[in-house]
């Protein structure tokens, strides 16, 4: 994981609605999103549930087409599923009957038959979330945290440019969740992908970001961008002994 | 890290099943014995062209099965049973695929597959035999078709249940429809299909023995039959002893070879995802 990502992770998303055909008639999901994401730069978007922050991620991610407006990445617009981007999802996703160090090997698999480069790269992606001694495992003997630790590897195997995550630690108990989120900044640190992180902790998403985007629900708007200027890098200690984390804390709380 | 690895969350109901093992045994052994004690007094008392004692179908058992009598219709049962099963399964896991993966095939087969359930497949039985003779060929027919729906509905269910973000998860890693196929419902079929194995089986050895039934001269059906029209009621429960055995054999043969492929699948984690896999329903 040592070379740079090709493609610098440049996104942006120009004016994007979505709306769902419904039998209630059409449900507008996003209003007229406008975000510009920098190479290498760590956002979050928080929003109550239903405001669409999954909506945006997969509309970023090309996994649906936005209704109106485009995104687009280091200035291409993405019409499909693109190879620059990396997922993690709200569950792991892993296939119980593969292997740990298989399910991370499954990106190459899909692309044809993987080389021994690509399994090099299995085990570096296992090494940077501290799973190595567990490659050879089943999911099933993994705790939920873990296996959420093997759909990271999964994800950042590829080198992506752009790392898209949908509430990927919301499922976890608190105290797993905090050292998730430590070794995310530390693996942000190493691989150095832009990451979009949605999330509805406050907490979470002021600790891990350089900007938190705060929408709101129904259509979904962004309501304002908070740039969160505390240093890097940060502990739970720092954060939460900074005057500012809490004052930002309670502006986004305020606000949504 | 410090978190613990997940243990499976085991059924109560089983778990407690399983605790209480040695009663469970012993309740069946004493309550067996004890309708074999009714069996054998109320045999005692009617005629042995009504009821034949147990000891008395023992005895018809071994001697019957000790002078090779016995092989000849097992044979030809099993020959049936295997062929219209394997007849039957190749169909149904086939036009399941079909019927999963492309739209147009579904709406084309399913009314045809709702209509030829809704026959009974027995009924068919006479005419078989009138364009195949008295045969196997009528027997494998019937078997194949009752096997066959089972596998169809279950092949479909296991292909068309897997989860919408595994499905996402190829999609985002830009899996062509083939290798989705493969790589991901396929895998996940494979409980569905196996507890539509299952029942396949059982339902190919009805159909091959009420098919002997209509027309045929070896077989274990056929057996019945004769045994009906010599008054040999001794026989005919010798016949019912064999089936039974057949039916054990073959559910065991079943249980053995999917518990193979879990393991193969899951590794050490097979029995747990057996357990997963034995709530999908039939």
């Amino acid at each position: 994981m040592d070379s740079q990502p090709a493609g610098s992770g440049h996104i942006e998303v120009d004016r994007v609605t979505k709306t769902y055909a419904s039998d209630a008639g059409d449900i507008q999901a996003l209003d007229a999103i406008d975000l510009d994401i920098a190479p290498r730069e760590l956002v979050t978007i928080v929003g109550p549930s239903g405001c669409g922050k999954s909506t945006l991620l997969r509309c970023i991610g090309g996994l649906i087409p936005p209704s109106e407006g485009r995104v687009l990445i280091d200035g291409e617009v993405v019409t499909e599923p693109d190879p620059r981007i990396g997922y993690v999802f709200q569950r792991a996703v892993l296939l119980p009957w593969r292997t740990v160090e298989k399910n991370v090997l499954l990106p190459f698999e899909i692309g044809g038959r993987p080389t021994s480069k690509d399994r090099k790269s299995v085990h570096e992606a296992l090494e940077m979330v501290e799973l190595s001694e567990y490659a050879k495992l089943r999911p099933a003997e993994l705790s939920g945290g873990m296996q959420q630790r093997v759909a990271v590897a999964r994800a950042l195997v590829t080198e992506p440019s752009i790392l898209l995550m949908d509430e990927p630690f919301g499922a976890l108990d608190a105290q797993t969740r905090d050292s998730m989120n430590v070794e995310l900044l530390r693996i942000w640190q190493e691989a150095k992908p832009t990451i979009v992180f949605v999330t509805h902790d406050i907490g979470e998403a002021l600790f891990l970001s350089d900007r938190v985007v705060v929408m709101t629900a129904r259509p979904g708007r962004v309501h304002e961008v908070v740039e969160v200027d505390i240093p890097r890098p940060r502990t739970f200690e720092l954060v939460e002994g900074d005057k500012r984390f809490w004052a930002l804390r309670h502006r986004i709380r305020a606000a949504l | 890290m410090t978190e613990q690895p997940t243990t499976e969350q085991k059924p109560r109901l089983l778990r407690r099943l399983r605790n209480e093992k040695p009663l469970g045994r012993i309740l069946v052994v004493v309550s067996a014995a004890l309708l074999l004690v009714v069996w054998e007094a109320w045999a005692r008392t009617n005629s042995p062209l009504i009821l034949p004692t147990p000891i008395a179908v023992f005895d018809r058992l071994v001697s019957y099965v000790s002078a090779g009598r016995a092989w000849p219709h097992i044979t030809i049962t099993v020959q049936e049973i295997v062929a219209g099963f394997a007849l039957g399964s190749f169909m149904g896991i086939g036009l399941g695929t079909l019927a999963a993966e492309f739209n147009i095939a579904r709406r084309v087969i399913m009314p045809y597959v709702i209509i030829t359930q809704a026959l009974p497949k027995f009924a068919l039985a006479p005419i078989l035999v009138i364009w195949f003779g008295f045969g196997t060929t009528p027997k494998i027919i019937i078997a194949a078709l009752i096997a066959f729906f089972p596998l169809l509905e279950n092949t479909y269910l296991g292909l068309t249940t897997t989860p919408a973000l595994d499905l996402e998860l190829f999609r985002a890693l830009r899996a062509p429809r083939r290798v989705t196929l493969l790589k991901l419902r396929v895998p996940h079929a494979v409980p569905a299909v196996f507890s539509g194995l299952r029942v396949a089986l059982l339902l190919s050895l009805v159909g091959a023995v009420v098919a002997e039934y209509v027309g045929a001269n070896k077989g274990l059906g056929a057996l019945i039959i004769v045994s009906q029209g010599m008054l040999d009621t001794e026989l005919m429960f010798v016949a019912f002893v064999l089936l039974t055995l057949l039916g054990l054999t073959l559910d065991k043969l079943h249980g053995l070879s999917y518990r193979l492929v879990l393991r193969r699948l899951y590794g050490k984690t097979a029995s747990s995802a057996g357990r997963a896999a034995s709530r999908v329903s039939v």
